[in-house]
């Protein structure tokens, strides 16, 4: 009795490796990055939708962290300390409104989504040291600190893709310089993040977050349109 | 200084202003405005958005409101560019005052002739007011699938939020009901614009409504209702349910049919029956229809109890077998030295419990002393085999066929001295179930005249015919068995007693005499006199037992065995319940009285081995 069980619960981890490995096999193949042989093409629309769909979700982890600051660490209704709050990406120009963008060329479009996620890397590192070290922060928002830390990262690597993508594709010139050169897009006075306070990065970042997720949307719809749109 | 810094100054410049134009109004219980209320600020699509407050009490005087707002970081303080648009109490912002992602500060003022009165700010980014319109053009029909309805929903997004650009994206929801009923049944399409909803009741009518929301913002408004009729397939329906009935039912009755066929062996596995007793042999049908006869004869085994005499033998006391014959009474003789050796085969042959005390059955004698009489034959005992042949002659001559026997032996069937004396007497003949031989024995004695004179001493009654004898036999008997028992708890003695039937006197007493006195080294009888050898028999008490009385010691005579002559006129007992002082051990108690449906054996012996609890001596 105990070897059919054992012979039949190892056709059966068999079959269940055959299955998935066809299925991994079918699209499990490495997303080509620079001319490889073998890998499986994401097309542009397919990038688009990742990126955006991580964008979603990095601001959605801001909110979270903003709404946990503003309950349990209630900014001081001090109008002259909140009219003083100035974004340290203040200085990267946004669009403040849909003609706005949409006359924006695609580039620069593209330009300023890196610019900002660029912006935001080392501020977000030290925003998540901050939190690790000051024990005032339950475990889940530190995490969260830390998972916006890496996702900062990832889109920003995802949007080179696109933007590389975009490229080859002939959609958008080769003059996007945040590509060439990221260090660039630093501001100069890059030190202005370190004064300000916990809340009021998060309020920034929450914001500079939504601006990069409907910039993302605004560029899918308009280069590659689609029912969604 | 900040945006509001600005307004308050130039708020206060201005109601300075007013009041000085006012000083001379009428003189009225007027107060301040009270402070208006911000409600809230909305935006349905991310291009323009509407501010709304609630004024307070006006305190009389006609009160005028203004909103007043600057944006992030910027001092200008603006007011707000439409009161009117969207309504009373509202200021409206159009595209281009409209910036998203940046802060507005909101403020509305209350003033009138004697103050004013300012809100609370309010800080207000666009992306975060959303609430878009209700979806648009809402389409529901019916389809089919399959020959089954369902419903296919369909809209359009706001015709203000611009989705098509990517500017805003919304996700839609959708309720649906019956119109009889009130519960909504919510259903939540994402993204898309369309939507199918299954299971519906035939012939139902159907109420379709959709809203939609911003990814970050507030659910819009239901849209309009939409109705629709679901056409009726009732029919389809009911001829479903009937078929689905018939086959429930079919199967029903199939089920109930297995099982009632198989009711007993489920009957079994589930409670099965409680065993009862078995019994070899026992039928309860016959317990069931109440002839106890039957059940009980089935009980009973056959040749149970064993028809053989061989217990009985066992249990019984032992009687001295006395053969008529010589070469019996040789074989007689010899027993009494081979009483060992033929007691040890005996018992060898008896169970445990057996009480004889001696050989048992004339074979056995006849077999061990048979074996021994060789060995024996020139022991000294000629003066007892002389006597005991003379005595012997005299039974033989007298057509002494009878014996007595021992008692186990009574049982043992006698091929060549049974048969005389059983042809004799008919109440004799059967030979199996014997007490004494010399029943017959001495009833042939009795009736022939050519008894010695020992016999003729006997005083026969018809019953006595058979108790004297007996107590002759008994006495005989008892001697002998009382030197078996002697010689068995010691060492084999040449000691026999014999007695002989000296006389009877009238009172029916058989007087004895025994033919050689060892009582001396007798245990069993050890107050034999020497004068006088025998035994009288005192009597027969009530119970029809043979009393024997020593004569001249007075003392009561060895207790004989009690026998029981059923076929012979009577059941006498023979009873040995003489008090007697002498040991249990010497001599053979039978004293129990004897059961007449045993007794009477086939050669009209006594059957004295029906006895029980006769104890071993």
């Amino acid at each position: 009795m105990p070897g059919t069980i054992r012979s039949v619960s190892l056709v059966w981890v068999v079959l269940l490796v055959c299955l998935s490995s066809r299925r991994t096999s079918v699209g499990a193949a490495p997303i080509c990055t620079n001319g490889q042989v073998g890998c499986h093409v994401l097309s542009l629309d397919n990038l688009f939708d990742r990126v955006i769909q991580h964008s979603a979700r990095m601001h959605g982890i801001s909110s979270d962290l903003h709404s946990e600051f503003e309950q349990y660490f209630l900014p001081s209704k001090n109008q002259i300390g909140r009219l003083g709050r100035i974004c340290h990406t203040s200085t990267i120009i946004t669009p403040n409104g849909k003609e706005n963008a949409q006359r924006m060329a695609r580039e620069q479009l593209t330009e300023v989504i890196l610019k900002l996620l660029i912006a935001w890397r080392d501020p977000l590192w030290h925003f998540h040291q901050s939190m690790a070290h000051h024990h005032d922060f339950n475990n889940f928002s530190s995490n969260k600190a830390l998972e916006m830390n890496d996702m900062v990262h990832e889109l920003r690597q995802g949007v080179e893709k696109v933007a590389e993508k975009m490229q080859v594709l002939g959609i958008i010139s080769n003059s996007v310089t945040s590509l060439a050169s990221p260090e660039v897009l630093l501001p100069s006075d890059s030190a202005d993040w370190r004064l300000m306070k916990d809340y009021d990065l998060l309020y920034c970042f929450r914001r500079d977050s939504n601006k990069v997720q409907n910039y993302l949307k605004i560029l899918k719809c308009r280069i590659v349109p689609d029912h969604g749109c | 200084m900040g945006c509001g810094a600005m307004m308050k100054s130039v708020m206060e410049v201005l109601l300075l202003l007013m009041l000085f134009f006012t000083a001379h109004a009428k003189e009225k219980s007027y107060s301040p405005p009270e402070k208006p209320t911000q409600t809230r600020c909305r935006s349905p699509e991310k291009e323009t958005f509407t501010c709304w407050w609630e004024p307070g009490s006006d305190g009389g005087l006609p009160t005028t409101y203004a909103l007043y707002y600057c944006k992030e970081n910027s001092e200008t303080v603006y007011e707000c560019p439409d009161y009117h648009t969207a309504g009373e109490n509202s200021c409206f912002f159009n595209k281009n005052d409209t910036s998203i992602w940046v802060n507005y500060n909101i403020s509305v003022v209350a003033t009138n002739a004697l103050g004013r009165a300012f809100s609370d700010p309010v800080d207000i980014d666009v992306v975060y007011i959303v609430e878009p319109n209700p979806p648009e053009k809402l389409t529901v029909a019916v389809m089919e699938d399959k020959g089954w309805p369902f419903l296919l929903v369909s809209w359009e997004p706001p015709h203000k939020a611009d989705t098509r650009s990517g500017w805003i994206t919304l996700i839609y929801e959708l309720r649906v009901r019956l119109e009889e009923e009130e519960d909504w049944e919510m259903h939540h399409a994402g993204q898309q614009k369309m939507f199918n909803i299954f299971s519906l009741r035939s012939g139902g009518k159907y109420l379709v409504e959709v809203r939609c929301k911003p990814d970050h913002g507030f659910w819009s408004e239901w849209s309009s209702t939409s109705y629709v009729k679901v056409p009726d397939y009732f029919h389809r329906e009911k001829s479903m349910w009937i078929l689905v009935a018939v086959f429930s039912a079919f199967i029903f009755l199939i089920l109930t049919w297995l099982l009632h066929m198989n009711s007993h062996s489920l009957k079994h596995c589930i409670l099965p029956p409680v065993p009862g007793p078995k019994i070899k042999g026992f039928d309860k049908q016959l317990l069931k229809n109440g002839n106890s006869d039957e059940i009980f004869s089935a009980l009973v085994v056959p040749n149970f109890p064993p028809a053989s005499t061989s217990k009985y033998e066992e249990m019984l006391v032992e009687y001295l077998e006395v053969y008529v014959l010589e070469e019996q009474e040789l074989m007689l003789e010899e027993s009494k030295d081979l009483l060992d050796g033929c007691l040890k085969s005996e018992n060898s042959r008896s169970d445990s419990d057996s009480g004889r005390g001696s050989c048992d059955s004339h074979t056995l004698l006849m077999d061990k002393c048979g074996e021994t009489k060789e060995e024996e034959r020139q022991t000294n005992r000629e003066s007892s085999l002389i006597e005991t042949q003379g005595w012997k002659e005299e039974a033989i001559n007298h057509d002494t066929s009878g014996r007595v026997k021992t008692w186990p032996s009574v049982y043992s069937p006698l091929p060549q001295y049974g048969s005389n004396p059983l042809d004799k007497q008919s109440s004799l003949e059967t030979a199996k179930q014997h007490s004494l031989s010399t029943s017959s024995f001495l009833t042939q004695a009795g009736t022939k005249d050519a008894l010695g004179p020992s016999y003729t001493d006997f005083c026969f009654s018809n019953k006595q015919n058979h108790l004297h004898p007996q107590t002759l036999a008994h006495r005989e008997l008892q001697t002998r068995s009382d030197v078996n028992i002697s010689n068995i708890g010691r060492k084999r003695s040449p000691a026999t007693e014999y007695v002989e039937v000296q006389r009877v006197n009238k009172e029916d007493m058989v007087l004895l005499q025994p033919v050689v006195s060892r009582c001396g080294h007798i245990e069993g009888c050890p107050n034999l006199p020497k004068g006088e050898d025998y035994s009288k028999v005192k009597g027969v008490d009530c119970d029809n037992r043979l009393l024997l009385q020593r004569e001249g010691t007075g003392e009561d005579v060895c207790p004989l065995v009690d026998q029981e002559t059923n076929g012979e006129g009577g059941n006498c007992y023979t009873s040995s319940t003489v008090s007697t002082t002498q040991k249990p051990t010497a001599c053979m108690y039978t004293s129990m009285p004897l059961q007449e449906e045993t007794a009477l054996t086939l050669n009209g012996y006594v059957d004295t081995a029906t006895m029980s609890n006769l104890p071993s001596c």
